[in-house]
């Protein structure tokens, strides 16, 4: 069998960069991650926030319903008790500790439904990455907003936002 | 018909209430027949008598002395219901004050008839005069030798001690009145057929006859005229024998005590206390707060006997009978009496617990002008899920006058709810209005 | 509790016919059936009231034509004794709307913090509007507010806004516990249940309350918060901080003990806890927990491994004969006594091993056979003589059946004991006596029963109790009286002669044993032999240098005799072996300590006081390197060459079956021979 050149070599190429030729006047679809990137959709679930009321104190109550009802059983909440001295939330409880292990988390956001008092929730930040299993243990001073309002805030931070 | 005085007869003469002049008027004559009867033969004149029960409910009081016990094996026991704390009624308390040989003649009379060992009285707290008559009377009875060790030579011995309640009104009801008087919280106790009926096992579990203050003063009467006269009087009723003391109060121009025949008609009785004060009758309350409220035209034309004021939509109850006159908000009525019941209930049981205080809770907020559309319809249905629901009466006695109220006076009710005022807006009406909330609950 | 006759009667439950015995009340027939009525207030073991409501049903009677008379109320469940021809309805239209009804009720003034609350998850408040109640709530009014998380005792805490006052826990103490401690204060939708003017709930038996309430009114103090229902891992356990052996739930989260309740066990405990069991296991999370066995090195205890413990421990004790001896405290179990026991007899040649705490002692033969009655038949006995002790302190739950007796079976009870005791308040005679006139007293209720007026005169006048009273009190005893005496009667001077005299009264004679496997340790024969020391004899010897080493297994020294005596053995004995499950003031004179784990880290089996066999299996997992007492005697027994190797507790349990007579033939949960 012989090999034509025109045929075998030069006419796929020019027909697969011809394809690229034609995409080039197309609209971009990637974006430059990280320095770019995307609106996310409005119910989006991924890094969990512990929020605060208005007044600072912590929503969360310590009654570990999350954990009850987080079917991957990666949520440990330690309660304990509110002093007039030592206050944290409203009311008798408050966590005490409260840790999820996010690489068992499926994000399914069940913990966020079964809240009694809105304090967890989960957010658009999915930039959960690292390189410890230590690590992805998310302890109560890393997920509780340092001031009210903090999940909420537009997630991007520095970067350039992609419309 | 009409005003018939059999237990009020003397009740004007201050003698009657020392032993001299009490046997000067006849007394005791009753007892000494008595001791000289068969026991049976006593019960059979109460029966033949039609006498029930005048504490409320007309329970035929033969019913309860034939169930006790022939063949005695322990003591036996008397109690006389003298907790008169339906609002309303205060027939007790002058049949206590006034005549309290009869008392004491009716309940000794009893005892042999039940083999009673003991009779308690079981007062009120709050009528102290009422105990210290008695106290005097039942004194003197000892004395006499007509209370205590061998009664009349009869071998007989009876005795007959006072208790003075604590100021609860649930303590009216004869388990919670039995538990008050055992020493306990006053509070209901379990009744037939969850337990066996107080005639076999009452006070301190042994037999009890329990009767009302009135009850046991018709005892006498009957000894000594015999059944059969005494079931002459009210015989043109279905099954009212006798005569009822009638406690009238409200607005009527000479309200008291007012004994009658039963078949008597109720503006019989409102014409005896003299007629309506202050403008026409509105409505009227017949037998104390608990019962049912009457409007003018049920009134009209209702005759009194248990069965004829039920036909009216209406009970004879303790006889308590308020007549209001046109000036009366009923809303504010049934207000305070919601206040009463709320206060009064004994925590026992929940559905009189939470749903007083919950009717309360409602009527107040009607009262200060927050009603809303629809709370007729809760308070009927809270009314429904207390009535029956309750451990003893006192849940249907708190629920009877506002589903009562609500039926009869539908129309008020609503007025109050759209406007936040009451339909009644005379100035006589407002001068009735209590000033503050006459008791406060917390 | 009505009373329950032999007869039956037929009764039609949602059409379905059922005989079940005459007065039996509804709630519990319908179980029959495999239905269920909601209930609040109702307790099987608890008087019925009838408060509640919850259990309405609707309740006809067969006409004799055939057709039902349906009563006009819907009556209480709980309360209605089955009668001829009843007729119940569970499942109306109108019993659906009574529950809705009375929960509507219950819920309107609960505050909802279902959340924050310790019973939310495990509630049965939360069970019955699940199933039987209102979705929503008409209730717009304000709601009851009170006190939250009163204190109303160390270990119970009340919060009055969640009580829908059942009054189960008032007819405890009232009926149960017997201390009626708790009553309702004010009435109608103020009526709170609380204690005296809010003195302190100082009940021996307070923790039962918190398990009965079926809101989370009253919680325990100790568990507050401490975790959910669904973060608990539950298992069965034996409370062994008495003798009594009470049946328990471990409650543990993360090998972390978090609380203890009840299980039922109707030969023992029924349902019920002291305080002393429910609230007495924080030693397990406590801090000072050995874990590493630690070596004497000049002045210091150093860390070390086990084989250098168990060689150091090998030649000291290598001695043997009567110049070893131990002490074993009384949470051992029986593996672990009976192989150092072993250890001690065959190994060492020693038989100065012992158990024993009380200042004085029996002799063997007067030992043997210390409970006749079983603490489920105490129930039935006519009559029962209290003597020399304080039921409710030695042998809580065991005093709750001698209430119960009284209570509900109307048992005559006499009370001798020279203090006040929780029994004097339903004893029919008390006999207060002198401090150490035990055996007299004793010898006075014998002389009393043998009409011996002399001896009664004499005993009166030497005990200090009225003549009149010894013989009120000897007039009830009898044949067929429980005499209930516990071993805090040795620690009198005369309480061996009084154990003697008590023989002669007739009846059976218990000699309770306080410590948990104490029972255990005298069937295993743990005493020392003919010519071994006993408790005294071995501290004498160590102070007197005649013991070179002392194995302290599982014990406080400090128990065994006066401080200045104890601290004298211990200064001069040459080698001390600490066996113990927490740092204590003994490890300063121990020459070894070995890191022991309690008796719910580890297999073991312990009889109690009625010797009764019990096994408990581990519920968690030891501290560190610290191991069950059965395989530190296993690993010694291996290291000197005496046996096979155990690998389990019942291997060394089917060894014990046997080879010690008490217990051949017996299975678990029976009494020893």
């Amino acid at each position: 069998m012989s090999v034509s050149l025109f045929k075998d070599v030069v006419k796929p190429i020019a027909t697969g960069f011809g394809i690229t030729l034609k995409r080039l006047s197309h609209k971009k679809e990637t974006v430059f991650y990280p320095e770019q990137r995307r609106e996310q959709y409005p119910r989006t679930r991924w890094r969990h926030f512990l929020t605060r009321y208005e007044s600072g104190l912590e929503r969360c109550i310590g009654c570990s319903l999350c954990a009850g009802a987080c079917p991957a059983r990666c949520i440990n909440v330690v309660a304990a008790e509110n002093t007039d001295e030592k206050r944290f939330s409203p009311g008798e409880r408050y966590a005490e500790r409260y840790e999820i292990n996010m690489i068992r988390c499926i994000f399914c956001g069940y913990c966020q439904d079964a809240c009694p008092t809105g304090a967890v929730v989960l957010r658009k930040n999915f930039e959960l990455a690292d390189y410890k299993r230590e690590s992805f243990i998310y302890t109560k001073e890393m997920l509780l907003e340092s001031f009210p309002g903090e999940a909420d805030a537009p997630w991007v931070g520095e970067y350039e936002e992609v419309k | 018909m009409g005003e018939y005085k059999l237990l009020l007869e003397h009740s004007h003469d201050p003698a009657y209430a020392t032993l001299a002049g009490y046997q000067a008027k006849g007394g005791y004559a009753a007892l000494k027949k008595a001791l000289g009867m068969e026991r049976q033969a006593i019960i059979d004149e109460v029966k033949a008598s039609g006498l029930r029960g005048r504490g409320g409910a007309g329970f035929p009081t033969w019913i309860k002395w034939n169930g006790i016990p022939k063949d005695k094996k322990g003591k036996h026991y008397l109690i006389c219901n003298a907790d008169e704390g339906e609002p309303g009624t205060f027939k007790d308390k002058q049949l206590m004050e006034t005549t309290p040989f009869l008392l004491i003649e009716g309940m000794t009379i009893a005892g042999f008839a039940t083999q009673g060992d003991a009779g308690y009285i079981y007062i009120r707290g709050e009528f102290v005069d009422a105990a210290k008559a008695l106290r005097k009377a039942i004194d003197e009875a000892y004395a006499a030798g007509l209370l205590g060790k061998n009664i009349l030579g009869s071998g007989y011995d009876f005795d007959l001690y006072i208790h003075l309640g604590a100021g609860s009104y649930e303590c009216g009801e004869e388990s919670a009145l039995m538990s008050s008087l055992m020493g306990e919280r006053g509070m209901p106790r379990l009744k037939f057929p969850h337990v066996p009926l107080p005639t076999i096992s009452g006070v301190w579990d042994r037999p009890t006859v329990i009767n009302n203050v009135e009850t046991y003063t018709c005892a006498p009467f009957i000894i000594n005229n015999g059944g059969n006269w005494y079931a002459s009087l009210g015989a043109s009723t279905k099954n009212s024998r006798g005569t009822k003391i009638f406690s009238v109060s409200g607005h009527v121009n000479k309200p008291g005590n007012y004994e009658i025949e039963f078949g008597t008609s109720l503006m019989d009785l409102l014409e005896m206390a003299g007629g309506m004060k202050g403008g026409a009758l509105k409505a009227c309350v017949p037998g104390g707060s608990s019962v049912p409220i009457m409007n003018a035209q049920q009134c009209d034309g209702a005759i009194i006997g248990y069965e004829e004021m039920a036909e009216a939509g209406s009970m004879v109850g303790s006889g308590g009978c308020m007549f209001l006159n046109e000036h009366t908000c009923i809303v504010t009525f049934i207000w305070r009496t919601a206040q009463f019941y709320a206060n009064e209930s004994c925590g026992k049981c929940t559905p009189c617990r939470e749903g007083t205080k919950w009717l309360l809770q409602i009527m107040e907020r009607i009262r200060s002008g927050g009603g809303r559309s629809g709370d007729i319809e809760l308070l009927q249905e809270v009314c429904s899920q207390i009535d029956g629901r309750s451990f003893c009466g006192l849940g249907d006695a708190a629920a009877w006058p506002v589903a009562g109220a609500i039926k009869v006076f539908r129309d008020e009710f609503e007025y109050f709810i759209e406007h936040g005022r009451s339909i009644v807006q005379s100035a006589e009406s407002a001068r009735m209005l209590p000033e503050s909330p006459v008791v406060a609950v917390s | 509790m009505a009373a329950v006759a032999s007869e039956t009667v037929n009764l039609v439950i949602n059409d379905v016919e059922i005989a079940v015995p005459k007065g039996e009340l509804i709630v519990e027939s319908v179980k029959r059936l495999g239905l269920e009525i909601p209930i609040f207030c109702y307790h099987p073991r608890m008087k019925p009231v009838g408060m509640c409501r919850m259990c309405l049903v609707e309740v006809g009677f067969k006409q004799p034509d055939g057709s039902v008379r349906k009563m006009p109320k819907p009556q209480a469940a709980c309360t209605l004794p089955a009668q001829d021809n009843m007729v119940i309805f569970t499942d109306t239209e109108m019993v659906h709307r009574d529950r809705k009804g009375v929960l509507e009720f219950l819920l309107i003034n609960h505050p909802l913090d279902c959340p924050i609350c310790d019973r939310g998850g495990e509630c049965p408040l939360q069970n019955n509007t699940l199933f039987y109640g209102p979705s929503t709530s008409r209730f717009i009014e304000v709601k009851r507010h009170a006190h939250k998380a009163f204190p109303l005792s160390k270990y119970v805490t009340l919060d009055l806004e969640r009580c829908i006052q059942c009054g189960r826990c008032v007819r405890f103490t009232e009926e149960i516990s017997g201390d009626s401690e708790l009553a309702f204060r004010f009435r109608g939708a103020s009526m709170q249940p609380s204690t005296f003017e809010l003195r302190d709930f100082t009940s021996k038996f307070s923790g039962n309350v918190i398990e009965i309430c079926p809101v989370g009114a009253l919680t325990n103090r100790e568990y507050r918060f401490r975790a959910r229902p669904w973060d608990l891992e539950t298992k069965p356990s034996i409370c062994l901080e008495c003798s009594n052996g009470c049946a328990t739930w471990f409650d543990y989260r993360v090998n972390r003990l978090v609380r203890v309740n009840g299980r039922t066990n109707e030969a023992i405990n029924e349902e019920w806890t002291c305080d002393r069991g429910k609230f007495g296991h924080e030693h397990y999370n406590a801090d000072n927990r050995l874990t590493v066995p630690l070596i004497r090195r000049g002045d210091r205890l150093e860390e070390c491994d086990w084989p250098t413990a168990y060689a150091a421990i090998l030649s000291a004790f290598g001695v043997g004969g009567d110049k070893v001896a131990m002490l074993a405290g009384s949470s051992l179990s029986n593996e672990g006594a009976y192989l150092l026991n072993r250890l001690f007899h065959r190994k060492f040649g020693s038989a100065n091993v012992d158990y024993r705490r009380t200042a004085h002692t029996l002799p063997p033969d007067e030992a043997a056979g210390n409970a006749p009655t079983a603490i489920a038949d105490l129930e039935l006995k006519p009559s029962i003589l209290v003597f020399g002790n304080s039921p409710a302190d030695d042998i809580p739950i065991i005093f709750l059946r001698i209430r119960k007796a009284w209570f509900k079976h109307g048992a005559r009870v006499v009370v001798a004991h020279h203090g006040e005791t929780e029994a004097d308040s339903f004893a029919d005679v008390v006999l207060r006596y002198a401090p150490g006139t035990d055996a007299d007293l004793a010898k006075g209720l014998v002389a009393a029963r043998a009409n011996d007026a002399a001896g009664v005169a004499q005993a009166a006048a030497a005990c200090g109790v009225d003549e009149s009273r010894i013989r009120e009190a000897a007039a009830l005893l009898g044949e067929n009286t429980a005499i209930v005496t516990t071993d805090s009667l040795l620690n009198s001077a005369s309480g061996a002669d009084a154990f003697r005299a008590l023989r002669q009264l007739g009846g059976e004679l218990n000699r309770y044993a306080l410590g948990a496997n104490d029972q255990g340790f005298a069937d295993l024969g743990l005493v020392p032999g003919p010519d071994g020391r006993g408790t005294a004899a071995i501290l004498a010897g160590c102070a007197d240098g005649s013991i070179e080493s002392l194995w302290l297994a599982g014990a406080d020294p400090f128990a065994f005799g006066d401080r200045a005596t104890v601290e004298k053995a211990l200064e001069q004995v040459g080698f001390v072996v600490y066996q113990g499950t927490h740092k204590s003031e003994a490890m300063g004179f121990a020459s070894v300590v070995l890191p022991m784990a309690e008796p719910a880290e580890g297999d073991g089996t312990y009889v109690n006081a009625e010797r009764r066999l019990q096994e408990l299996r581990a519920v968690l997992s030891p501290p560190g390197e610290a191991k069950a007492a059965w395989r530190i005697g296993a690993e010694l027994a291996l290291r000197v060459g005496m046996a096979k190797p155990y690998f389990g507790a019942k291997d060394v349990a089917a060894e014990i079956f046997t080879q010690v007579p008490a217990f051949r033939g017996v299975a678990f949960g029976d009494r020893l021979n």
